[in-house]
């Protein structure tokens, strides 16, 4: 009788296993990220619809870029998606650990986002990422010392502001100078760039120099230190005037109380070009190790994520622009300042390159600005150096 | 010194040598063999064997920038060394004193900046302290000196840095030599006639040696190969201060290790290696160490 | 005039605010950030700071044990640090011992070895330990990276531990071995209570190191589930972009703590048997 029992009970649980087996079909999506909490509970939710037939696991990692190197193509351990800025398809893209986003989701399709950042994930002729938002640096001021009058709409307006009010502990404007990705808006404003298209560094051109030349005269009106907390406190207490900073910053402003105003680059004089500095599109990308096998899912997930409301939803929670172009003719993103600036600001800059050589770039360009800015080395030379070693360092990553 | 067969010997010590072996020389192996391939950004998987190609182009990393490293290192890990030795010693032997009654919670005090997560020191520090405009330095003494701007004032504040993040460590292990030290000795000692110093020289200093002669080596390799106080404080992008102060492993980082050119970098850091071997062999001529 | 008594007093008193200052000196950045943390407002500068804040809260810490599952952080890292120390200790032991007593072939050069292996630029080494760990089918485990820690400190435990069985006289084992002990009774009851000292000092370093590494515990043990101390606080990090300096840095002295608690404690057993007389003359 005791044996029939057990031999009953083995099974049913066998059976039972089986039906189980046959139920957990459920596939899983890992995603890595490096965005805030409540970025990612926008986007948990918008993909709650799906919960029934996909587990979606998002995973925070603090180095993402270091660990997406060390897991490579790892079938075991790596992960299926990842949601970065754009800079980064190039060295991924070469390492061979990234799949066309165009796999997945058709050319048509990605059109529906404003070209500008569609662009931004292209490399080598193929589309790597399907963005969903991006982000430029801004002009703010502080309304309570910066009148609408002085609103600078050209640099030497900003400069003889600078040049009234920099006393006492307070300055006219302060930026991260010496920080290649801030002082790129300057750099564009003169028709100059760190690379051309082909990766080549042009760090010794004639409108590279007269950019340095010409901002260092601003940064001579700037406290010494380019890190961010300095300008950041600086700018939060009221002790400046005004400053060039991303979305991120304006929650904090307005947490301390600041009545901000956004307003438009100022133009440069000399070229009549308006700084425009380096853009960041984030978006979500595909690695390679299980783009075959888990082929629908992954599509499902970014048609998912190709969603207005969702769009509307981060942009409004990080203050940077969606991708979609249909979500402009929403009332709650053409109704947000900052949006709308983020908008205005970045159909005139240009998104960070993407290519590998970036990589050293900006070591080099870090470097050349400090020279010039802290060190009070001569343009001339300190461009020329910089250039070499450019080129030295591109040569060594082959 | 008991003898013993070497089996045995091996036997017993395989446990930590296979440890050792996986962790510490298997990387080492790797290195070397990675030397002498192209891997880098462009051949991450499919990388060939280039021979000695990348020890070709190392060699264009050693420099005139990268002598001067090499001569600031060495300036660097003396000055950082001899300071260590000292106040570790003296806060050690002044630890020991008898009858300090509170001696438990000054130890644990000192030992504080040993026990913080060491990024967020150097944050701190960075941030907190130095900053010309904020930092606490600047605040009580009304100025707004740019400490960290000038090669030299740089240098000596992360000096500061390093000592503090390396004190606790010294004393720790000075506390430990001082303890193991026979009473007996002072007592004869004193019977003797020997005063304070006296007693210290040449009882305290020779017995000390042996102890923390290890501790000490490792201590001078890890401050040789010191990063994180010098790039976090003055090099980092972004947050440059304008001193342009290097030590091997920075210098080397930015001229080699960014561009991602493993099978590059590995070659430099095989000849990293073989420098600082060919340097403990010279200056160890004269010490005995075991 | 100055009796001895008086002349002790002296030296005491002189003694004690020697080492408060010292400890006031040392303890400046740590109490900055002590005072960042229990700040209501939100930033690491401002132009009129002060050790005690304007707007003192515990609202950081509140917020760092409710929002962030520190418990199972402290849980994760525990179990690592315990289990390296036990392990590294197990293996290290026995072989300093062996490297400090037994002279065999080989010995000084190994030794040697050992230590110049603390000059290699180790750019390399997560790379390598990676292929290694996922070669072993041992990533995302509690046990691989445990070896990994273990193999990281062992060379230091070796060295650390071996320096100090070289200043116990052999002749207390000699005589217990004419006593008759045997080579495991004469480690197990004789050596390693005189080594104390040693033992604890390389049990607080190599818990520390435990306590305090991110690097390798975000790239090789990943989940949040499997989240320790270290990478959680890393996670916190205030840059540029996000985070809170504050919440920050509530949970940089939230992280500090254990480890000082436990070297307090363990200050009672650093001294040694030799030096309350185990062996005289």
């Amino acid at each position: 009788m005791k044996r029939i029992l057990v031999l009953l009970l083995c099974i049913m649980l066998l059976i039972s296993s089986c039906a189980k087996n046959n139920q957990d079909k459920k596939a899983t999506i890992t995603i890595w990220h490096d965005k805030e909490d409540s970025v990612v509970a926008i986007l948990e939710e918008a993909l709650s619809p799906m919960k029934d037939e996909i587990d979606i696991v998002f995973e925070k990692k603090s180095s993402l870029t270091e660990s997406l190197k060390l897991v490579g193509n790892d079938i075991k351990n790596a992960p299926d998606m990842f949601i970065f800025a754009h800079d980064k398809i190039g060295v991924y893209a070469e390492m061979g650990i990234l799949a066309p986003i165009t796999d997945f989701v058709s050319k048509e399709e990605l059109g529906k986002n404003i070209p500008l950042t569609v662009e931004a994930g292209l490399y080598k002729g193929t589309n790597y990422q399907m963005p969903l938002y991006y982000e430029t640096l801004l002009f703010l001021y502080n309304k309570k010392y910066m009148k609408e009058q002085d609103i600078p709409s050209t640099t030497e307006e900003l400069y003889s502001y600078m040049q009234k009010k920099t006393k006492y502990g307070h300055y006219g404007f302060v930026e991260q100078h010496s920080t290649p990705y801030y002082a790129a808006g300057w750099i564009h404003g003169f028709g100059a760039d760190l690379t051309d298209k082909e990766g080549n560094p042009l760090l010794a051109t004639a409108d590279m120099k007269k950019a340095l030349s010409y901002h260092k005269k601003f940064v001579s009106l700037m406290p010494g230190e380019t890190e961010y907390a300095t300008v950041n406190t600086l700018f939060l207490e009221g002790m400046a005037h005004s400053t060039m900073n991303g979305p991120w910053f304006i929650s904090a402003v307005r947490n301390a109380g600041i009545d901000v105003g956004v307003a438009p680059m100022p133009i440069v004089d000399e070229t009549a070009l308006p700084i425009s500095p380096y853009c960041g599109i984030q978006g979500i990308h595909v690695l390679k190790a299980h783009a075959n096998e888990k082929k629908d899912e992954i599509t499902k997930v970014l048609r998912a994520l190709q969603n207005a409301n969702l769009e509307i939803s981060l942009a409004l929670a990080t203050g940077c622009a969606p991708a979609l172009s249909e979500c402009y003719e929403d009332e709650r993103i053409r109704s947000s300042e900052v949006v709308m600036a983020m908008k205005d600001t970045a159909s005139k800059a240009m998104p960070m390159p993407n290519m590998p050589e970036l990589d050293v770039l900006w070591s080099v360009m870090g470097n050349l600005l400090t020279d010039i800015n802290m060190r009070n080395v001569d343009v001339e030379t300190a461009c020329s150096n910089a250039q070499e070693k450019a080129l030295d360092l591109i040569k060594a990553m082959r | 010194m008991m003898k013993k067969n070497n089996m045995r010997a091996y036997l017993v010590s395989a446990p930590a040598m296979i440890f050792i072996g996986l962790i510490v020389i298997f990387p080492i192996i790797y290195t070397f063999f990675i030397s002498f391939t192209n891997m880098n950004t462009y051949h991450w998987f499919n990388y060939d064997f280039v021979g000695l190609k990348n020890y070709q182009n190392a060699l264009l990393v050693f420099d005139s920038g990268f002598l001067n490293a090499i001569l600031y290192t060495v300036l660097w890990t003396a000055v950082n060394m001899i300071m260590q030795l000292i106040i570790a010693f003296v806060i050690a032997s002044f630890l020991n004193i008898e009858g300090l009654k509170l001696r438990r919670l000054y130890k644990t005090l000192l030992m504080f900046p040993w026990a913080m997560p060491g990024y967020i020191s150097i944050l701190i520090w960075k941030t907190g302290m130095f900053n010309s405009s904020f930092g606490l330095l600047n605040q009580w003494l009304g100025t707004s000196i740019r400490w960290l701007s000038s090669d030299l004032g740089a240098t000596i504040c992360c000096t500061v840095v390093n000592l503090w993040l390396a004190l606790p460590f010294m004393i720790m292990i000075m506390d430990g030599g001082l303890k193991s030290i026979d009473k007996s000795l002072y007592e004869s000692a004193t019977i003797d006639g020997a005063g304070c110093i006296r007693k210290a020289v040449s009882i305290t200093i020779p017995c000390l040696k042996p102890i923390i002669g290890p501790a000490v080596v490792i201590t001078v390799f890890t401050t040789f190969k010191t990063f994180d106080v010098i790039y976090l404080l003055t090099q980092q992008v972004g947050s440059q201060t304008g001193a342009r102060i290097h030590t091997i492993i920075t210098y080397t980082y930015e001229n080699a290790f960014i561009t991602n050119n493993y099978g590059y970098s590995s070659a430099i850091s095989i000849i990293i290696f073989i420098l600082l071997i060919l340097f403990y062999e010279m200056t160890n001529r004269r010490s005995k160490l075991c | 005039m100055l009796g001895k008594r008086a002349r002790n007093l002296f030296k005491q008193t002189s003694l004690n605010i020697f080492f408060i200052v010292c400890c006031v000196l040392a303890l400046i950045p740590i109490l900055y950030t002590l005072s960042v943390s229990m700040n209501a407002e939100g930033s690491l500068l401002s132009s009129d700071f002060s050790f005690l804040p304007k707007h003192l809260t515990l609202k950081n810490y509140k917020s760092v044990f409710a929002e962030e599952p520190v418990m199972l952080w402290l849980g994760n890292t525990m179990l690592l640090a315990v289990s390296t120390v036990v392990l590294s200790l197990a293996v290290a032991i026995p072989a300093s011992y062996v490297f400090s007593r037994w002279s065999f072939a080989g010995r000084k050069t190994v030794l040697k070895l050992l230590l110049l292996l603390y000059s290699f630029p180790s750019i390399l080494s997560m790379f390598a330990v990676y292929k290694l760990m996922s070669a072993l089918g041992l990533l995302n485990t509690h046990i691989g990276l445990i070896i990994i820690y273990a193999g990281t400190m062992s060379v230091f435990a070796v060295w650390n531990m071996k320096g100090y069985f070289d200043t116990i006289p052999v002749d207390i084992e000699e005589a217990a071995k004419i006593d008759g002990a045997t080579d495991t009774q004469i480690v197990f009851m004789i050596v390693m209570p005189l080594a104390r000292p040693s033992i604890i000092v390389t049990a607080t370093m190599v818990l520390n190191f435990v306590w305090n590494e991110y690097i390798f515990s975000i790239n090789f043990l990943t989940g949040s589930e499997n989240m320790t101390l270290a990478s959680g606080l890393y996670g916190l990090q205030a840059t540029e972009l996000s985070g809170s300096w504050p919440v920050f840095a509530a949970g940089s002295i939230i992280v500090s703590v254990p480890v000082l608690i436990i070297f307090f404690l363990s200050q009672k057993y650093m001294t040694s048997g030799l030096t309350s007389g185990g062996v005289k003359g």
